[in-house]
């Protein structure tokens, strides 16, 4: 693919001018084939957050929502997005998934069974690189909104998901402001049906970056609407904000949805109302809105474990 | 009639390209299921046998035109080699830490040799009894015993442990997390000696008129030759992107698949000069395909 041309020869010239030679250095060179696997989801990674950042900031800057004296508050979100899309993040996943899917693939086809893939299901789909992509990231959509939907509805779950909504001042840079033990439990969540339904390795990373990328946009403090039809197509910035409303938090919330709106259309959780409403969550305390990285961490255990009080 | 391809293993793209081998251009793009890596002929020449590690398949495919003929479920397919006397196939299984023994023909599993770990590269002694295979995680090398299904012993040989090539009554083995290929005897596994060739050391390759080895050395990105029989290191080629399998055109020049460049550089031997082909990404398994008209008839 001619697309991703540039990318891989970013990736290529990273991994045989810095990556091959620091494992070499450090005595790390059994790494050496799976690191390639690394250096191309850093390069995809860093290459999103440009992306995102050109495609959002001037959105945000010519129909904001919200005018805010300071935006203190998200800086940190930018260190939580760069931990986790070009760093940590993307080697810790990209590792573990390919060690798991070695793992069960090569004991089921030690018990004599075949792996599950959609190709093998639909042969048709060998070949067509594009669509089966497609057809793994709208599978994934379907998993990651009952996820999401489940985290709202468990009390315990809720005490770490509220970090994503307590922040009021919302913009693409929110989406990946995440606990980090809520952060282990949707890497699993998403691990585990990517290998039921038989994700390549390769595919993992770039469907993780795809799919992050259009909630970084869902969640930018822009007057954006996709129209009648569009928002019933793709999420937009207007409807995901409806689900961080100061009125939605916790077991009240509506539009789970991460890209795509079919599943809140189908579960009747749906909102489509016009309104650009304050976001927040009234029932988290101030640590998890304003406070530093670690501030806002702790704030999540200490309400996971009923350390504080809320609503 | 068709002219004659190569056959290049696009490992990171769950791809097989073929190139023409005169033009020395792509002319098809066959897709496979996951992570390819390495390709092996069969003894008679009938099937050219592709290993594609996580989607748990090796593919026989015509070793002329390159079509996939089968489609056999085999567990975590890296590496691949036959016996010299063509009656078993040692298949590698790096990421699960296993080399399978198979009877040639049937592909009947005979034994399973857990070995930790990363088993990577294989070759074999002359009379066929011996497997000998790096084990790339642990920093040695083991010598299988393939009468009595046994492990004779396992040795340190050095970090990361790649390529292994029996050569005048010892086992040469490339030493990737150094700069050496390690000379190992045999009978004991004890290290005799090291030759320099690069850092990253990785793979070991020998001239069709048996004069020349040839070294692919990972980190540095160059090509050494070593003299066969005495492991004097001749000359070094500079080969950018990540050198790793290679193969032996018929008019004298090298095509070696470049892992981190989405290419195959073609070197000259005579003058050091790379031409390069573009292919899909990470290229690792190569092969030249058998001629149309020389394909042996069963």
């Amino acid at each position: 693919m001619t697309l991703t041309l540039p990318f891989d020869l970013a990736a290529g010239f990273l991994q045989e001018h810095l990556v091959l030679p620091v494992l070499y250095a450090l005595d790390l060179m059994d790494w050496e084939e799976i690191s390639f696997g690394w250096s191309l989801f850093a390069v995809y990674g860093a290459a999103q957050v440009v992306i995102t950042y050109a495609v959002c900031l001037p959105l945000e800057r010519l129909r904001p929502v919200e005018r805010w004296p300071d935006q203190k508050a998200v800086s940190v979100d930018i260190l939580y997005t760069l931990i986790s899309r070009v760093g940590l993040l993307p080697l810790v996943t990209f590792v573990l998934f390919t060690q798991a899917q070695w793992a069960l693939n090569g004991w089921l086809t030690d018990h004599d069974i075949v792996p599950p893939t959609l190709e093998r299901l639909m042969p048709f789909l060998i070949g067509q690189p594009v669509a089966t992509f497609l057809l793994y990231a709208i599978i994934l959509d379907f998993s990651e909104y009952w996820r999401h939907r489940l985290s709202h509805v468990f009390n315990w779950w809720y005490s770490l998901h509220a970090l994503h909504h307590a922040q009021r001042q919302m913009t693409f840079w929110s989406d990946d402001r995440n606990h980090l033990l809520d952060e282990v439990i949707g890497f699993v969540w998403f691990m585990a049906v990517a290998l039921l339904i038989g994700v390549p390795p390769m595919q993992f990373p770039f469907l993780v970056l795809l799919l992050r990328l259009l909630e970084s946009l869902s969640h930018a403090n822009t007057r954006l609407s996709f129209g009648w039809l569009g928002e019933r197509l793709l999420i937009s910035p207007r409807f995901h904000r409806a689900h961080h409303g100061m009125l939605a938090a916790g077991v009240r919330s509506v539009n789970y949805g991460a890209v795509l709106p079919w599943w809140d259309m189908i579960f009747r959780t749906a909102d489509f109302s016009a309104d650009y409403v304050e976001t927040g969550d009234p029932t988290a305390e101030e640590a998890m809105a304003t406070g530093s990285y670690f501030a806002q961490q702790w704030a999540g255990v200490r309400r996971l474990f009923g350390m504080t009080t809320h609503a | 009639m068709a002219q004659r391809a190569v056959l290049v293993v696009n490992s990171a793209e769950a791809s097989l390209s073929v190139v023409d081998l005169a033009t020395q251009t792509e002319r098809a793009r066959i897709p496979v299921l996951r992570e390819p890596h390495h390709v092996m002929l069969t003894p008679d020449g009938q099937d050219l046998l592709l290993g594609d590690t996580a989607a748990n398949e090796m593919l026989f495919l015509d070793p002329v035109s390159f079509a996939i003929k089968k489609r056999m479920t085999v567990a975590d397919p890296y590496q691949l080699g036959f016996t010299p006397d063509g009656k078993m196939l040692i298949v590698n299984g790096l990421a699960r830490a296993q080399v399978d023994v198979y009877e040639a023909g049937s592909y009947r599993l005979l034994h399973r040799f857990p070995l930790k770990s990363m088993p990577s590269h294989v070759d074999f002694s002359p009379d066929s009894t011996t497997a000998y295979v790096s084990l790339q995680g642990t920093g040695k090398l083991a010598a299988l015993d393939l009468k009595a299904m046994t492990v004779k012993w396992t040795a340190d040989v050095g970090k990361a442990p790649a390529g292994v090539m029996w050569n005048n009554g010892r086992v040469l083995v490339a030493i990737m997390g150094s700069d050496d290929v390690a000379v190992v005897n045999p009978a004991t596994g004890t290290v005799e000696r090291r030759i320099k060739t690069g850092k990253g050391a990785h793979q070991l390759f020998r001239s069709p008129d048996g004069k020349l080895l040839y070294v692919n050395n990972r980190v540095d990105s160059t090509s050494v030759t070593l003299d066969a029989t005495t492991l004097a290191p001749i000359r070094t080629y500079k080969i950018p992107g990540g050198p790793d399998d290679l193969v032996f055109a018929p008019d004298g020049r090298i095509w070696y698949t470049l892992r981190f460049a989405r290419e195959v550089g073609v070197l000259d031997p005579k003058s050091g000069a790379v031409q390069t082909i573009a292919v899909g990404r990470s290229p690792h398994g190569i092969f030249i395909g058998l001629p149309p008209k020389t394909k042996p008839v069963s």
